[in-house]
């Protein structure tokens, strides 16, 4: 009897394992519920049935009766081959890292086909095949069975009749991470992590955003900024709470209170800020900044990846590692390598005015860089923000983004280095120093001393947009100059800070200043600028000369000795003053030196 | 042999064939469906729920308020916002239980913060975003009283808006009046530790307190006026003024537009569901005392390597903090209010919950036994939303 249930199963496996085959291109719906059924289905089969039929068979027919089947070793064997690659699979994945995975994959599709045939030879003699069909097809079709698997493993959502997501539809990035480690590692101390609660600056300043122009007024900021917090209807950004005092996301490393949560809370705890999700299920965008883009949270699921239970999550990363490839699909476009898809968000307008705050897309777009024709020269925006650094020069890191993955040659690193040194830097040496790499590859001086006066050159060398970008009033690039004589004393100097951190009258920044309506300076209310004060930013390819006139011609004594400095600050001590007060724990961020020349005449 | 796995294969698959199909299996409960929001409304009103007043007269009307006059009314405000109530002058009644005393600042509080000259020190720095919440709260996860002393079981402090209206007071759920508990609140050691007999001495060397005090209390000359109970009467009257209206008293006034369709469903969801039978009343809560944790929660989703079940060791579905048990450390505790739910996080005695969508799930699977689905708690947070409200402005109108 016990014979007949093995038939039955072992069709059933087959039928279903055969489904997944790439050949049949079934729908996802039923795909994802056939994958976990064909899994642990053979898993329980295996256990329960066939392991003590095996032993049993064997124990009759080869040693107490001594028949001697060659056919039914090698469908032992055949059997043992199916069973070990499907646990491989299983277990360890075909993650594309190492050819086992591929070896087991197709030793356990075209072995199921050798094993069926062996298996339907070896019980030829058997006479009950109507019976089985019909127990087959009964089972297979048992109703209560197949709309279960509908109802509660498949969580299907239609999107179009969607107004907004729960918080349970934005998987957390603390999930990728058991996958994808050194990308999540690389992610949570860079600035598209902590764009929200873990940034002084952009708490205060939605803050104040809301107070000033009226709590509506914050969903400009978070269209960007705070994605899931606002297709989930919050209306105001959160920040996390360690009982009385703010979490101290300012300065952990690794995103540990995101962790935490996921730990606790699963995807019940919604997580701020542009995560892992936010952008690897954009579906459509628009390049016009302020958010122009689409995101799609529905997504083909593998069974169990929406679980609650510790159980279900593995199991859900297990079937993902058996067959990544879905997985791969629904988390990766071609867009994504192109500039135009940052220029959703990495150009603003503000809605007060209308006027055009931050416009590093449409710089990109006017510069050498963007040249589409000449692939040699053409870079977009991933060539340089998310390429390996090593030794100030761009250095594809070699290496795998997922753990047991296939090795890449180009990885494509998430620390998403720009400008912000400062801020990521707080968290994490490694941030810092790629964006302070980068921002070193960006410009170029030279120094020259004519007719009393200091000549110095500053040029855009390696910046596809103007120098600085991005939210140019809030950036400080500058030249620091002291020049010395003879006997050692100083006869010049320039762009030196003054006792309260903020820079001297003297110093020439580069750098927009915005003017409100009326022509005065915006200050911190940056949204409300309608007229262009000044733009001192150098454009991409400029080469730009200050020159410097020394007053006190007597001291001119030779040689003359120079140092020249390209620093840069990210933002303007007046500006962290502000910010200090609502968080006294928050550093003053430091000058960096772009560039030095030291000279002599 | 045989026996054994014909056997070992039908419990199997009759185990299976019953866990899968047990969604389906279950009964649904069946709730009631309103078929106009004058019906929803009827329904809510039926059962208790009740608008704020919206004037001075009305509000007068409401139990124990006949009391109230013009000037205990300014009196009490006066007290409220007057540090001098704690010992070390550096705390009012205001540092916790968060308002403003003029809108004109909470409006532009960051905007001042921020050009003032002035360091904001700790507490102040997060009122800076929080004043214009008009929360009544400081939204910390304990209390901190005079000297910056913690709260010995880690208990926040409550909303004082609304709170005249609640039968009982405090996590521990004193029957007491709102006079009794300003009472005990200054004079409490882990809240403004102030003696009695030395707040009546420190006011009474102010004129214009006597002043006050005489004309609030019909007293001609002299300082007997100011005495503890009378501060107790006074600021207990501003506090009866410290009343919210808002979108969900609009709609039992009749305005059917004055709350979302989403926010029906909830106040359906509310009202079916037997949320409504502990949060009862104008207040939409207070009322009453009940037990927390009612039920242990059990459910397939709970179950994992490393906890197989809920144990029954904890206190309360969250982490006990403080460890706080209750009125007579038997889990009772007075139902909370809810109107301005939304505005008064972290959640529950310790605050140990951050997010309402987490506690209105815990008190689904709680007290009512149920799992909430995603949608049914969207739609009670909507429903909770409305009853946010601002502090209604009884000074226009009436005498």
């Amino acid at each position: 009897m016990a014979g007949i249930y093995i038939k039955i199963f072992m069709i059933i496996m087959f039928i279903t394992g055969i489904l997944l085959w790439n050949l049949f291109n079934i729908s996802w719906k039923y795909y994802n519920a056939l994958q976990a059924f064909h899994i642990l289905g053979s898993l329980v089969i295996m256990l329960i049935l066939i392991i003590p039929f095996v032993h049993r068979h064997v124990y009759i027919y080869g040693v107490k009766k001594k028949v001697k089947s060659i056919n039914g070793w090698f469908l032992g064997f055949i059997f043992l081959l199916i069973t070990v690659s499907g646990f491989y699979l299983f277990i360890v994945g075909n993650r594309g890292g190492d050819i086992y995975g591929n070896y087991s994959y197709y030793l356990h599709l075209y072995g199921s086909f050798i094993l069926m045939f062996l298996f339907f030879y070896h019980i030829k003699k058997s006479n009950t095949k109507y019976v089985e069909l019909i127990l087959v097809l009964t089972v297979s079709f048992y109703p209560h069975l197949l709309k279960a698997y509908k109802t509660k493993l498949i969580l299907l959502k239609i999107d179009n009749n969607i107004s907004k997501y729960h918080n349970e539809d934005w998987t957390s990035s603390a999930k990728c991470k058991v996958c994808h480690n050194d990308i999540f590692n690389q992610w949570a101390d860079s600035n598209h992590k902590n764009l929200v609660d873990s940034n002084p600056y952009y708490m205060v300043m939605e803050g104040l955003a809301g107070e000033v122009e009226g709590d509506e007024f914050r969903q400009w900021c978070m269209g960007c900024h705070n994605p899931s917090a606002v297709t989930t209807g919050l209306k105001k950004s959160t920040h996390r709470m360690h009982r009385n005092f703010l979490a101290n996301t300012l300065f952990e490393k690794g995103a540990q209170t995101l962790q935490d949560d996921f730990k606790h809370h699963k995807n019940s705890r919604l997580e701020e800020g542009v995560s892992c999700v936010a952008c690897h299920r954009i579906t459509k965008i628009d390049s016009y900044g302020n958010a122009s883009y689409t995101i799609d949270l529905n997504r083909k699921k593998y069974a169990f990846e929406d679980s609650k239970s510790d159980t279900g999550q593995w199991l859900s990363q297990k079937f993902i590692n058996s067959k990544p490839k879905i997985h791969k699909q629904s988390y990766s476009k071609n867009i994504y390598k192109k500039s135009s898809y940052c220029a959703s968000c990495h150009d603003e307008t503000s809605p007060k005015t209308g006027k055009k705050i931050v416009s590093t897309f449409e710089e990109w777009k006017k510069s050498p860089y963007n040249d589409a024709k000449n692939p040699q020269k053409h870079k977009d925006c991933v060539d340089c923000h998310m390429t390996n650094l090593k030794d100030g020069k761009f250095t594809p890191l070699k290496g795998t983004s997922t753990s047991g993955g296939e090795i890449k040659k180009d990885i494509k690193v998430h620390y998403f280095s720009g400008s912000n040194y400062f801020l990521a830097g707080l968290k994490n040496k490694k941030n810092r120093e790629q964006t302070i790499q980068l921002l070193r590859t960006s410009a170029k001086l030279d120094v020259d001393i004519k007719n009393n006066q200091v000549e110095v050159g500053v040029k855009n060398v390696g910046a596809g947009h103007s120098l600085p970008t991005g939210v140019a009033d809030f950036r400080e690039l500058w030249l620091d100059i002291t020049l010395k004589n003879k006997d050692g004393e100083i006869i010049f100097s320039s762009g030196k800070l003054k006792k309260n951190g903020n820079l001297g009258k003297d110093a020439r920044p580069f750098m927009k200043v915005f003017g409100d309506k009326d022509g005065k300076p915006v200050g911190l209310l940056f949204w409300r600028y309608e007229k262009l004060l000044s733009d001192t930013r150098i454009k991409a390819g400029q080469r730009r000369v200050l020159k410097y006139n020394i007053k006190d011609k007597k001291k001119i004594k030779y040689p003359l000795h120079i140092v020249v400095k390209l620093n840069f600050r990210i933002y303007p001590q007046w500006v962290t003053d502000a910010v200090q007060k609502m968080y006294p724990q928050l550093p003053s961020p430091d000058v960096i030196v772009l560039n030095k020349v030291i000279k002599s005449f | 042999m045989k026996n054994y796995l014909l056997f070992s294969f039908v419990v199997t698959i009759i185990t299976l064939i019953i866990i899968l199909s047990l969604p389906n299996l279950l009964p649904v409960r069946k709730l009631k469906i309103y078929n106009s929001d004058n019906e929803l409304r009827k329904d809510a009103l039926a059962k208790g729920m009740l608008s704020v007043p919206k004037d001075y007269k009305e509000l007068l009307k409401i139990k124990d308020n006949y009391k109230l006059t013009r000037e205990k009314i300014a009196l009490g405000k006066e007290l409220y916002f007057d540090t001098n109530l704690s010992k070390n002058s550096d705390i009012s009644c205001a540092t916790c239980h968060v308002i403003s005393k003029d809108k004109k600042y909470h409006n532009n509080a960051i905007l001042n913060g921020l050009s003032s000259a002035d360091s904001i020190d700790e507490r102040k720095n997060c009122i800076a975003c929080h004043l214009r919440d008009e929360s009544g709260v400081d939204r910390f996860s304990n209390a901190i009283g005079e000297d910056a002393k913690e709260d010995p079981f880690h208990l926040n402090t409550m909303t004082i808006l609304n709170s005249s209206l609640a039968k009982n007071l405090t996590w521990s759920a004193k029957n007491i009046s709102v006079e009794d508990e300003a009472g005990f609140s200054i004079t409490s050691i882990y809240k403004m530790n102030m003696p009695s007999s030395l707040l009546v001495k420190r006011l009474k060397n102010s004129n214009i307190y006597v002043k006050k005090f005489n004309k609030a209390f019909k007293n001609n000359s002299g300082t007997d006026a100011v005495n503890f109970l009378n501060i107790q009467q006074s600021i207990g009257a501003y506090v009866r003024t410290l009343l919210t209206r808002g979108a969900y008293d609009k709609f039992l006034d009749g305005n059917n537009s004055a709350i979302s369709a989403t926010a029906k469903k909830g106040l359906a969801d509310f009202i079916n569901l037997g949320c409504k039978g502990c949060h009862v009343g104008m207040s939409v809560g207070g009322q009453v005392i009940k037990k927390f944790p009612l039920k242990a929660f059990f459910s397939i989703e709970a179950l994992n390597f490393k906890t197989p079940f809920v144990s029954s060791n904890d206190d309360f579905p969250f982490e006990n903090i403080g460890g706080f048990l209750g009125k007579d450390n038997r889990h009772l505790f007075r139902v909370p209010i809810l109107r301005n739910v939304t505005k008064t996080s972290p959640y529950f005695h310790n605050g140990s919950v951050p997010k309402i969508r987490e506690a209105v799930s815990i008190m689904g699977k709680h007290q009512l036994g149920i799992e909430l689905s995603d949608t049914q708690i969207d739609e009670l947070v909507a429903f909770l939303k409305t009853l946010e409200g601002n502090i209604v402005d009884y000074s226009k109108d009436g005498k």
